[in-house]
């Protein structure tokens, strides 16, 4: 009886029944005072505990960090006035312009609750106007999508999630492609269907503006660390290689975006 | 029996998710339908199994119903071989926890790969496996004395009444 109730919600979940969100949701609203509350509590000693295993990596993290500030720093000015060129152009064509679309800063408070997921917690939800399939980024580009958001707060699909998939664009050549993600710590895979493109290395790819896509356009995502044929040679299998840092998030920025229906 | 799932449930996405080594981190919530299982049978185990998965996929982004079949089908798997095999030594139970949380996991990611969800069977699996298997095995003496007292604390109530 058990294994086929199981089974009847594996079903309906399946199905889309609109129900089991709505369950999950409200499930996540009840409990989250509780789950905040104990991790207040408990916080000290898994800082104490990824510490001590992680110590290594996060002091070569700190000194890779300080060194790419050091070049943002110099890349910036001269970005402003390309972004300042992007607005007027994206303005003149009617395009939804990434930098002015609202966003809600937001507090990452949370990992993922098992092994198998690839998300975090956010501590903002509904009541901060947040809604499931908002854009979620840092100052260096995308993270991912919010999947699940109850009154206080919110879940959000990482990039690097097997199960993400998005429109993606080649910057150079304008080429369009599908991106998805292949686990932690991993580029992301991508597909190309013009086989005889050369893609130059560390191509920049952003979210592409495909009809009724998941994503507003023009959203920093990564780059382009390999480009292979595909095996019947039509098209480009790519590795990018996400800009975001998806293991280091502390604060991240909702776009207040929603795609068309 | 209720207010042990929840409190595992408290402590699993508040403390144990955070807690990773090798990039993996535990499932207590598997423990539960173990420990109930070596506590009081097999039925007992696959209820508690199904309830603690339940109760831990409304908190996921997994199918719903995932965890609550491997939790449900773990437990009652432990139970059907509960009996003197696994009270012969005290290190015994601990072994079938470690032995059945692996199994466990390993249901999960096979049923969850056959229903489409990429990747759960890649090999970071064995590095979850053992994660899983030997902080499950560490803390099962105190997950089926909890159990133990959970659930005579369901049964007395009705006791009583005879």
């Amino acid at each position: 009886m058990l294994v086929l109730t199981s089974i009847t919600v594996l079903t309906l979940d399946f199905r889309g029944a609109g129900l089991v969100e709505d369950v999950r949701s409200a499930a996540g609203t009840v409990f989250d005072p509780v789950r905040n509350a104990a991790s207040a509590v408990f916080r000290p000693f898994a800082n104490v505990w990824n510490g001590v295993f992680d110590y290594g990596d996060v002091k070569d993290e700190n000194e890779r960090l300080r060194e790419r500030i050091a070049a943002l720093e110099g890349a910036q000015v001269t970005q402003a006035d390309a972004q300042k060129q992007l607005d007027e152009i994206a303005a003149t064509e009617g395009l939804p312009i990434t930098s002015q679309i609202p966003t809600v800063l937001a507090r990452v408070v949370g990992g993922p609750s098992s092994n198998f997921e690839h998300t975090i917690e956010l501590s903002k939800g509904s009541d901060a106007g947040l809604k499931a399939g908002m854009p979620v980024v840092t100052g260096a580009g995308l993270v991912g999508r919010v999947v699940q958001v109850s009154a206080g707060t919110s879940k959000v699909q990482l990039v690097s999630d097997p199960g993400f998939d998005m429109g993606i664009r080649l910057v150079s050549s304008g080429t369009i492609g599908i991106a998805h993600g292949r686990g932690d710590g991993r580029a992301l895979a991508a597909e190309i269907l013009d086989p005889k493109l050369v893609v130059p290395e560390s191509e920049a790819v952003t979210t592409s503006e495909f009809a009724r896509s998941i994503f507003p356009p023009d959203v920093p995502v990564g780059i382009v660390t390999s480009a292979k044929l595909t095996t019947d040679q039509g098209g480009q299998n790519l590795e990018v290689e996400p800009l975001a840092d998806l293991t280091g998030l502390a604060y991240v920025r909702v776009l207040l975006w929603e795609p068309a229906p | 029996m209720l207010l042990v799932v929840i409190l595992a449930l408290t402590l699993q996405t508040s403390l144990v998710a955070q807690l990773r080594s090798f990039d993996a981190t535990g499932d207590i919530m598997l423990l539960l339908g173990i420990a109930a299982a070596i506590a009081a049978g097999a039925e007992m185990g696959a209820l508690v199994g199904f309830t603690a998965g339940m109760a831990f996929d409304l908190m996921l982004q997994s199918p719903l119903g995932l965890s609550a079949l491997a939790y449900c089908i773990t437990g009652y798997v432990v139970g059907t071989f509960q009996t003197s095999v696994l009270r012969a030594a005290w290190w015994i139970p601990v072994v079938s926890a470690m032995v059945a949380s692996a199994f466990g996991t390993l249901v999960f990611a096979t049923v969850g790969e056959v229903l489409g969800q990429e990747s759960y069977l890649s090999g970071h699996l064995f590095a979850i496996v053992a994660v899983v298997s030997v902080l499950n095995g560490l803390i099962s003496s105190v997950a089926v004395r909890l159990m133990r007292w959970a659930l005579r604390a369901d049964s007395e109530p009705r006791l009583a009444l005879r």
